[in-house]
């Protein structure tokens, strides 16, 4: 595709991201989909996590010097990007950056902010080589030293605890359970980081100004909990964990289907959804569970959403016996006939052969430098005529160093002398090319559309 | 009147029309106090999210819901009666006049409306409306999709945790797979900023084809709550897993990789602390020595994260030894002071509460003819400009007749 056709929304928009982990590398991925070109700027001295993590096939002593271009989350959090092998704690280098940032229209961070200012890379010093940059430091506190949690360490793990998920996650009688595998908080910083950067473009159209956005972690994902802030001042109970179930809807749960950790996930959306589940023939079988002798599936057809939520349990036993005696999948086709939410509990074997994943295809697979082609999670965005996309996979670390070099006006000698210095980096023999274990399964797996180097959809999988 | 009215913002001239519930409410609450002008179309009986609890005490009726209270701030209310046929025509007028239509209600909202069906059957459908106007963004959120076998069934926040892989990794060994923060709907409010960003995207490309001469550029965005859970869970997800082949089962609140990791209890509740580095782990060590007296802990051998893993259940009981005796902000504090990452694992009561929160001035008081006057939460981010234009949620039908008086006059379909 020629970049005068590209008519995605950020065409023409160039990205400075310097960023660790997930939560900028996640929002620089996205304005890459949509036709931003975003500039990686990494190094050695403080590598991000996604080089550090590698894949565990690649670590051999003969692969050292490549590893940091083999981990899954290379292509997961820096698909379509640039990586630009400066290490700015080097004057050169810093030099080479601030020529880099006075080409591009959005800064995007989310290193803390003192290490972001030791580094020279604070928003003033930003703006004097580029005054009308968006500016976007996403930091776990934000950027007033005077504030009590200004120095404290955000690390992703810890911040579902910190704003609340973690103690609403679990059951009302047990330890809260937390979600420590992994990290939606860092996603919805990503998310709100975006929204923030496109108002901030959209803005600059008009008035061709700039402007610094502070993402602070904390105040982003306690967003999230709302009405139940609301509810303290106003004498309403503070909410507690509670499994699976919610206020305003019952039976909500997560039942055992025959097989071993088979599960289905079951909501009854309103009461008509629910006398067709109540109406069902099995239950004139089954006894009542509830110990005062009603109120359950078997007895209790037209019960409120009050008169459900009150026996949960007892309704509970009896679907859990109902689920238990079929698959998740056989369950789940049921009850949606019966017009209940319900879905079979996916884990990674069941993703990859749900009969949706197969039909809409969400995930990419596109060239990579270091590994011919590699497999990420497509954009959730489909826009009918300007669809989200990338035509390459993760970067080689420092891969584009020279040719970005290159375009900001440095010599080839020049170029070649900072590499000598150590100053900038390139990538590591990029004549090695390796192949994933399993690459081979690519054609057959049939979760993901296939993309070019320029951009195309070549067909996709059978 | 709305901050839109008052062409306050850096999105006032935008006009949404917000057919959505709860998959489409956060991203449009940000979106208009941001001064887009979002206009929530109601039935007569309300959107539904106005019935969800938890309600103002002492309150019934439409404007006691607090989720309706905090998610429609800065909205206005239109109520439309899709069964009246001059109402379904002024809806056509509103669409008109709008930049951007965000529905999460398909099929339904097509058998209310018999032209948005599908071509097939008897109507425009949602393409053949940007079609027709465009200018127009019109956005479907669904559960699975606008496409593909299950494109027709239900779902909810629990149901699309389960359908994406990440609920059956949350969870303890024993115990059922689990939605991650519970009724708070996290993924919902995922895909509603997934929803709006990609309405302004679209708005974007709009603007330049405009700008450049080129044809009207409007265009349909079909946004899948299935794969909204896919792009925000790559940690569970099939290219991790196709990788290193390892599953990745419910291993509760603590991660058995090494210790301490995960949750441990103060004497008010808990906290979660992550030592995998070797600093952290020394700071960890000689905090436990000081208070403890506890001379193994300081041997060397413990700074590798094996050994500690190995000796698990050991080292766990002397960080507890620990942690029981402060409260959970203590060890947060005085933690962090020392390097440490610990954090509290905080309630909703807590966060109101919370020291930072309140020395950053983050809450302010909201009037509510019905409701009196409460204390909500401020804005998610914050900028060097003059962006954010908070009002308080519309009542049922409150902007009925200004939005309807002005709506463009003969526009049908």
């Amino acid at each position: 595709m020629m970049a005068s056709a590209d008519r995605r929304p950020l065409s023409g928009i160039r990205v400075f991201e310097i960023s660790i982990a997930v939560a900028a590398p996640c929002c620089g991925k996205a304005m890459a989909h949509h036709g931003a070109e975003v500039f990686k700027v990494e190094a050695h001295s403080y590598p991000d996590v996604a080089r550090a993590f590698g894949s565990a096939w690649a670590r051999d002593a003969e692969l050292a010097d490549v590893f940091c271009d083999t981990g899954p989350y290379v292509p997961e959090m820096s698909a379509g990007k640039r990586s630009v092998g400066l290490e700015l704690k080097q004057p050169e280098a810093l030099e080479a950056a601030m020529r880099l940032l006075a080409t591009c229209d959005v800064f995007l961070t989310n290193f803390a902010a003192p290490g972001i200012a030791e580094l020279g890379l604070d928003y003033e010093s930003v703006k004097q080589v580029r005054p009308d940059i968006i500016y976007a430091g996403m930091t776990g506190f934000g950027v007033d030293p005077d504030k009590p949690y200004y120095p404290f360490r955000a690390f992703g793990p810890n911040q579902a605890p910190l704003v609340g998920w973690d103690a609403l996650t679990g059951f009302p009688h047990e330890e809260p359970a937390g979600i420590p595998s992994i990290a939606p908080p860092d996603y919805m910083g990503g998310l709100h980081t975006m929204l923030a950067i496109v108002t901030a473009l959209h803005e600059r159209d008009r008035t061709g100004e700039g402007r610094f956005l502070d993402i602070s972690q904390l105040e982003t994902t306690v967003s999230f909990l709302g009405p139940y802030l609301v509810g303290q001042g106003l004498g309403v109970p503070e909410p507690f964990r509670n499994g699976n179930r919610v206020s305003w809807a019952a039976p909500a749960g997560i039942y055992p289907c025959a097989g071993d950790d088979r599960w289905v996930a079951v909501e009854v959306p309103d009461d008509e959804a629910w006398q067709a589940l109540a109406g069902l023939a099995e239950w004139s079988d089954v006894p009542a569970h509830d110990a005062s002798g009603q109120a359950a599936l078997s007895t209790y057809p037209h019960g409120t959403l009050a008169d459900r939520i009150e026996h949960h349990d007892a309704i509970d036993t009896e679907l859990a016996d109902w689920t238990s005696r079929r698959s998740p999948q056989q369950a789940a086709a049921e009850l949606q006939a019966l017009g209940i939410a319900a879905y079979e509990v996916l884990n990674h074997t069941g993703v990859l052969s749900d009969p949706q994943v197969h039909d809409r295809r969400p995930y990419s697979i596109a060239p990579s430098p270091r590994l011919g082609r590699d497999l990420f999670v497509r954009n959730p965005v489909r826009m009918s005529d300007t669809p989200p996309y990338v035509a390459r996979a993760g970067p080689n670390m420092g891969g584009d160093t020279v040719d970005v070099l290159t375009e900001i006006g440095y010599a080839d000698d020049d170029v070649d002398q900072m590499v000598a210095d150590g100053t900038a980096f390139v990538d590591a023999r990029p004549d090695v090319v390796l192949e994933r274990p399993f690459d081979r399964w690519y054609e057959s797996v049939g979760i993901a559309e296939f993309y070019d180097a320029e951009g195309n959809i070549t067909g996709g999988n059978q | 009147m709305s901050a839109a009215q008052q062409g306050h913002g850096p999105w006032s001239g935008v006009r949404v029309l917000d057919l959505t519930g709860l998959s489409g409410a956060y991203g449009t609450r940000v979106w208009a106090a941001l001064g887009a002008d979002v206009i929530c179309v109601e039935p007569p009986g309300g959107n539904p999210i106005r019935s969800m609890p938890p309600l103002a005490p002492g309150h019934d009726g439409p404007e006691a819901s607090l989720w309706w209270a905090y998610y429609a701030a800065s909205k206005r209310s239109v109520v439309l009666d899709p069964t009246d046929a001059a109402d379904a025509a002024s809806l056509v007028k509103l669409i008109a006049s709008a930049d951007v239509v965000l529905d999460d209600a398909m099929p339904a909202t097509q058998q209310a409306y018999p032209w948005l069906a599908d071509a097939g059957e008897g109507g425009l459908g949602v393409a053949g409306i940007v079609e027709r106007f465009p200018h127009l963004t019109w956005v479907s959120i669904t559960p699975f999709g606008m496409t593909g076998p299950r494109r027709h069934w239900r779902s909810s926040n629990l149901i699309a945790w389960a359908s994406c892989g990440l609920a059956s990794t949350v969870g303890f060994p024993h115990g059922p797979p689990l939605a991650p923060a519970g009724e708070i709907g996290v993924l919902m409010h995922g895909a509603s900023l997934h929803a709006v960003i990609g309405s302004m995207m679209s708005v974007r490309a709009r603007n330049q084809a405009a700008a450049a001469g080129e044809p009207a550029l409007g265009q349909t965005i079909d946004l899948s709550l299935q794969e909204v859970g896919l792009w925000l869970s790559p940690e569970t997800g099939v290219p991790l897993y196709l990788d290193d082949q390892v599953p990745r089962p419910r291993a509760g609140n603590r991660r058995p990789v090494t210790s301490p990791m995960g949750m441990y209890p103060a004497s008010d509740g808990y906290v979660a602390i992550i030592a995998i580095q070797p600093a952290h782990w020394n700071a960890m060590a000689q905090w436990v020595h000081e208070l403890t007296g506890n001379e193994g802990i300081l041997d060397e051998i413990f700074i590798d994260i094996v050994v500690r893993r190995e000796a698990l259940e050991a080292v766990d009981a002397w960080v507890e030894e620990l942690t029981t005796r402060f409260t959970k902000q203590e060890l947060f504090v005085e933690g962090q002071r020392r390097r440490i990452p610990i954090t509290p694992v905080n309630t909703v009561g807590d966060l109101r509460h919370d020291p930072h929160l309140e020395a950053v001035g983050w809450w302010r008081p909201e009037e509510h003819p019905v409701l009196g006057t409460y204390t909500v939460p401020g804005s998610p981010f914050t900028t060097d400009g003059d962006w954010w234009a908070w009002q308080r949620a519309p009542m049922l039908g409150e902007h009925t007749d200004e939005v309807l008086s002005r709506a463009s006059l003969g526009i049908t379909l």
